[in-house]
C-alpha cells in the first residue's frame, strides 16, 4: 500500500498520466511506481501458406519462431525502456519521492493485479496506444481494470493540471458510502474544496444520508460545498460539473451487479466514456 | 470476458482466414483417408471433420489448434467397424464424447504430467509410423502408374514451395493434388481413385441418432471401443496442445480442451461423423500457415464443408495415389526426427521407454496401450533411480555399539538394498539404527526396519532407533503438505 503506480505505455496521455502520478505520489508522500506493460501482439510475423511439412517440421518452426519472437521482444524491451526513461526524467522535475521503474510482460491488466498488494493508487489514462484517435473513445483495458482492482483507480483523459477542488456524486448506496469513507481516511483529497451532489432518486432516507454525509465530511475538515438535486443522475451530474468548473470527479463504481450492468447499463461507465476531467475511482 | 472472447476470435482476422484455408485443404484428403482407414465411407471422415473443428472452435482450450478425423482415433475403430457396422461406431462416438467430458469435469487432464516425454516422443513416432502402414495397401499389388504418381506427389509436395513468389501462396499439397488428378484424367489412367472407396457426401451433415437397439448389450460392445477412443483422444489433443502452446508462447485451458473435445465428439457423432481428436500435423500446418486465433478453426471447418459439397464430383476423380503422397508427408512431418539423433545422447532409460512404446503401438495398433506401457515402465525406471539415493554408514562407536546411519529415500524400490546394507553377521550386542537423515516413504520401508530389527534381535543384540518419527513423516498422503514451501523445507532438511 505504498506505491502509486502509474502506467506508461508512450501514447499522447503518458505526460498527463505521468504528471498526475507525480501529484498524487507528492501529496501522499509515496513512492512513484512508472510501470510499463510488454504486449505480445497475436500477429503471426512470417506467413508461409504452403501447408507442407517436412523433417523436424516442429522444431524447424519453433526454432523460426523463437527467433522472430526474440527480435521483437528485445525491441520492444528497448522501446519500454525509453518511454520509461523518459517517463521517469519529466517525473524527476517535480516529483519529491522516490521514482521506480518497471517493466512486465503481458497484458496491463494482469501487470497491474500482479503489483496491486503494493499499490495505493493506480494512474492510467483513459485508453492507451492502441486505441485511436478518437478523444471519446474509452482505452479496452479501463474497465477490466475497475473491476478486477480493488485499489483507487485514477483516470487521465488529457494533460493533467493540479485540481483545486473535486465532485462526489453520492447516492446513499453502499459503494457511496465506502466512498466517502475512502475519501476521509486516504488523504489524497484533503485541503481540496468537495462539491458534494445527490440527485434524488426517490430513495427512502435519501435526503437524510446525504446530510449526514456532508456533517461527516465538514467535521473531518473538508470545505463542503453540498447540493441536493433533482433530475435524470447523468444529465445532472454533467451539468453541475460543467457549471461549478470541477477539477476531479470522485465516484465509487458498479454499485450494480455484473449481470445488472448488461441489462441496465453502467452509470460508472457511462460517467467515465463522457468526461475529460480527471476522474478518481474508489472501490 | 468479451474482451477475451474478442482476442480469441478477432485479433488476427486476416492470418486466421488464410491459415483456415489451407488446413481446410489439406485436412479434406486426410479426412478421406482416415475414413478409409477406419473401413467407413469418406463422407463419414469429412463430416466428422467439419462439425468437430466448427464445435471445438467454439468450446476448446486451445485457440488454433486444429482437431478433426484423425489417424490415431480411425486405427482403434477398424474391428468395431467390422464386425458391427457404422451405427455402432457412431453410438461408441457418442460415448466417447460422453466419457472425454467426464474426463474434464473430473479434470483428469492434469494426469498428463505423468506421461513423460520420452513417451510423448514415442507416441508421436508411433502414430507417425501406422500413418505410414496404413498406405501400403495402396501401394501394394499395382501397376507402376502408382509408384509413378505418389513418387510425383511427394516431388511436388517439397519442391514447390521452393519456387519464387506462388512457392509459398498456394499450398504444395493442393497442388498435387490437382496436378496427379488431372494427370490421371488426361491420360485416362485405369487407377483407384476416391470415388471408388465409397460414398462422397452430396448434401450438407443432417442430425440423426444412431439406429442402434439402446441396451445392455451395445453398451458392452461399444464400450471398450469407447475408452480406448477417448483416452487417445484426449492424449493426442493434449499432446498437441502443448506443442500449440510451446509453439505460439500463449498457455491454454487443457480441462477445457478436454471437455471440448467431448462435446465435439457429440456433435460429430450426432451428424453421422467418427470420433476424432486433434491433430498435430495440422496444428503445425496452421500455426506455420499464420492462425492463432478461434477463428482458424471455425473457417477451416467451414471451408471444408463447402469445398466438399460443392466439388464432391471433382473429389471422386483424385486418385488414390495422391492422397497417399499426402498421408506419407503427413507421416514424415509427424515424425519426430531429431527424436533418432538424441538416442545417441539421451540415458540408456530413456531410449527404452521411448522405443517400448513404438514397438508396442505398432504391435497392438492401439495407442492407448502403448502409452500406458511408456508410462509404466517410465515409473519404474523412474522409482529405480530414486532408490538408489539410499547410503547406510556403518561406524563402531565403542568395542560394543555399532551405529548404522541411514541418509536417503527409503521405499519399496530400495527397500532390498536397505536390508542389504546391514552385517547381521557382526556379532555386537547393541547396534543403533540413526534414521535421522532418511525419508521412509511408504509401508513397505516400515515393514523393512521392523525385518532389520527382527534379524538383529534374534542375534541376540539390543537395537536402538534414533529418529523414526521424523523418518515416517513422509508417509502422510496429503499432498497439500507438499506445496508448502516451509514444510519441505524441514521434511528435506538434511538435504
Amino acid at each position: 500500500m505504498n506505491k502509486i503506480i502509474t502506467c506508461i505505455d508512450g501514447s499522447a496521455l503518458s505526460h498527463g498520466v505521468c504528471q498526475a502520478g507525480v501529484w498524487a505520489s507528492n501529496k501522499l508522500s509515496k513512492t512513484l511506481l512508472l510501470l510499463h506493460a510488454i504486449e505480445k501482439s497475436n500477429t503471426p510475423s512470417a506467413e508461409d501458406l504452403s501447408g507442407a511439412i517436412g523433417l523436424g517440421a516442429r522444431t524447424t518452426l519453433l526454432q523460426e519462431m523463437v527467433s522472430l519472437d526474440e527480435q521483437r521482444g528485445k525491441v520492444a524491451l528497448e522501446l519500454g525502456r525509453e518511454i520509461l526513461d523518459h517517463a521517469a526524467q519529466m517525473a524527476s522535475a517535480q516529483a519529491r519521492e522516490h521514482i521506480e521503474k518497471i517493466q512486465r510482460h503481458g497484458g496491463i491488466v494482469d501487470a497491474i493485479c500482479d503489483l496491486e498488494a503494493d499499490a495505493r493508487i493506480i494512474v492510467m489514462g483513459r485508453k492507451g496506444a492502441g486505441s485511436g484517435e478518437n478523444v471519446k473513445a474509452l482505452g479496452s483495458h479501463i474497465e477490466q481494470i475497475i473491476r478486477r482492482v480493488h485499489t483507487p483507480v485514477l483516470i487521465v483523459s488529457r494533460d493533467f493540471v493540479e485540481p483545486k477542488n473535486f465532485m462526489l456524486a453520492y447516492d446513499g448506496r453502499e459503494t457511496a458510502d465506502k466512498a466517502v469513507k475512502r475519501i476521509i481516511e486516504g488523504g489524497l483529497l484533503y485541503n481540496m474544496t468537495c462539491h458534494l451532489v445527490t440527485v434524488n432518486n426517490n430513495q427512502a432516507g435519501l435526503f437524510d444520508k446525504f446530510k449526514s454525509t456532508e456533517a461527516m465530511l465538514v467535521a473531518h475538515g473538508f470545505d463542503v460545498q453540498s447540493s441536493f438535486l433533482e433530475g435524470n443522475v447523468f444529465n445532472v451530474l454533467m451539468d453541475y460539473k460543467k457549471d461549478q468548473h470541477v477539477d476531479l470527479l470522485v465516484m465509487g463504481a458498479f454499485s450494480r451487479s455484473k449481470l445488472a450492468t448488461v441489462f441496465l447499463g453502467s452509470n460508472t461507465l457511462k460517467m467515465i466514456e463522457n468526461t475529460l476531467r480527471p476522474l478518481l475511482v474508489l472501490r | 470476458m468479451l474482451l477475451k472472447l474478442k482476442e480469441e476470435w478477432f485479433s488476427n482476422i486476416r492470418g486466421d482466414l488464410l491459415a483456415g484455408l489451407v488446413v481446410a485443404l489439406a485436412l479434406i484428403p486426410e479426412a478421406i483417408a482416415f475414413s478409409i482407414i477406419a473401413g467407413v465411407d469418406p463422407k463419414v471422415g469429412l463430416y466428422a471433420s467439419f462439425s468437430i473443428s466448427v464445435i471445438i472452435a467454439i468450446v476448446g482450450g486451445r485457440p488454433g489448434m486444429i482437431s478433426a478425423a484423425t489417424g490415431a482415433m480411425a486405427l482403434l475403430m477398424v474391428t468395431l467397424v467390422k464386425e458391427h457396422g457404422l451405427e455402432y461406431l457412431l453410438a461408441a462416438t457418442l460415448l466417447t464424447g460422453v466419457i472425454q467430458i467426464l474426463a474434464g469435469t473430473l479434470k483428469l487432464g492434469s494426469l498428463m504430467r505423468f506421461v513423460s516425454r520420452s513417451v510423448v516422443t514415442g507416441f508421436v513416432n508411433a502414430l507417425a509410423i501406422l500413418i505410414f502402414i496404413a498406405q501400403l495397401p495402396e501401394l501394394t499389388h499395382v501397376t507402376w502408374h502408382v509408384y509413378a504418381m505418389t513418387a510425383a506427389g511427394l516431388g511436388i509436395i517439397y519442391l514447390f514451395p521452393y519456387l519464387p513468389y506462388i512457392g509459398k501462396s498456394i499450398p504444395s499439397p493442393l497442388v498435387s493434388i490437382v496436378v496427379l488428378t488431372l494427370a490421371a484424367i488426361f491420360f485416362g489412367l485405369e487407377i483407384r481413385t476416391v470415388g471408388d472407396m465409397g460414398q462422397l457426401p452430396d448434401t450438407l451433415p443432417i442430425f440423426l441418432w444412431p439406429e442402434v437397439p439402446l441396451n445392455l448389450e451395445t453398451l458392452m460392445i461399444i464400450l471398450p471401443y469407447s475408452v480406448g477412443l477417448a483416452v487417445v483422444g484426449l492424449l493426442e489433443s493434449l499432446m498437441t496442445a502443448t506443442i500449440v502452446d510451446d509453439l505460439t508462447d500463449r498457455p491454454s485451458d487443457k480441462n477445457r480442451e478436454c471437455k471440448g473435445q467431448g462435446i465435439a465428439n457429440i456433435g460429430a457423432g450426432l451428424l453421422g461423423g467418427m470420433a476424432g481428436c486433434a491433430m498435430i500435423g495440422q496444428s503445425i500446418i496452421n500455426v506455420k500457415s499464420g492462425g492463432r486465433g478461434r477463428l482458424s478453426t471455425f473457417a477451416a471447418g467451414i471451408y471444408l464443408l463447402v469445398m466438399v459439397v460443392f466439388l464432391g464430383e471433382w473429389l471422386q476423380q483424385i486418385p488414390m495415389a495422391a492422397l497417399v503422397s499426402v498421408m506419407i508427408m503427413v507421416a514424415i512431418g509427424t515424425f519426430s526426427w531429431s527424436s533418432i539423433k538424441d538416442i545417441k545422447k539421451h540415458p540408456f532409460s530413456t531410449n527404452i521407454v521411448m522405443i517400448a512404446t513404438v514397438i508396442v503401438v505398432v504391435a497392438t495398433h492401439n495407442l492407448a496401450i502403448g502409452v500406458l506401457v511408456g508410462v509404466l515402465l517410465a515409473t519404474l525406471f523412474f522409482a529405480h533411480k530414486i532408490g538408489r539415493f539410499m547410503v547406510v554408514k556403518s561406524r563402531k562407536a565403542d568395542e560394543d555399539t555399532r551405529v548404522y546411519e541411514v541418509i536417503g529415500q527409503v521405499f519399496f524400490a530400495s527397500s532390498q538394498s536397505f536390508i542389504g546394507s546391514f552385517d547381521f553377521k557382526e556379532a555386537v550386542p547393541r547396534v543403533i539404527i540413526d534414521l535421522d537423515g532418511a525419508h521412509f516413504w511408504d509401508i513397505t520401508a516400515v515393514a523393512t526396519l521392523d525385518k532389520v530389527v527382527i534379524k538383529f534381535r534374534r542375534e541376540g543384540a539390543q537395537v536402538e532407533i534414533v529418529g523414526m518419527s521424523k523418518a515416517t513423516e513422509t508417509i502422510v498422503d496429503k499432498f497439500g503438505v507438499y506445496n508448502d514451501p516451509e514444510k519441505v523445507e524441514k521434511l528435506m532438511a538434511g538435504h
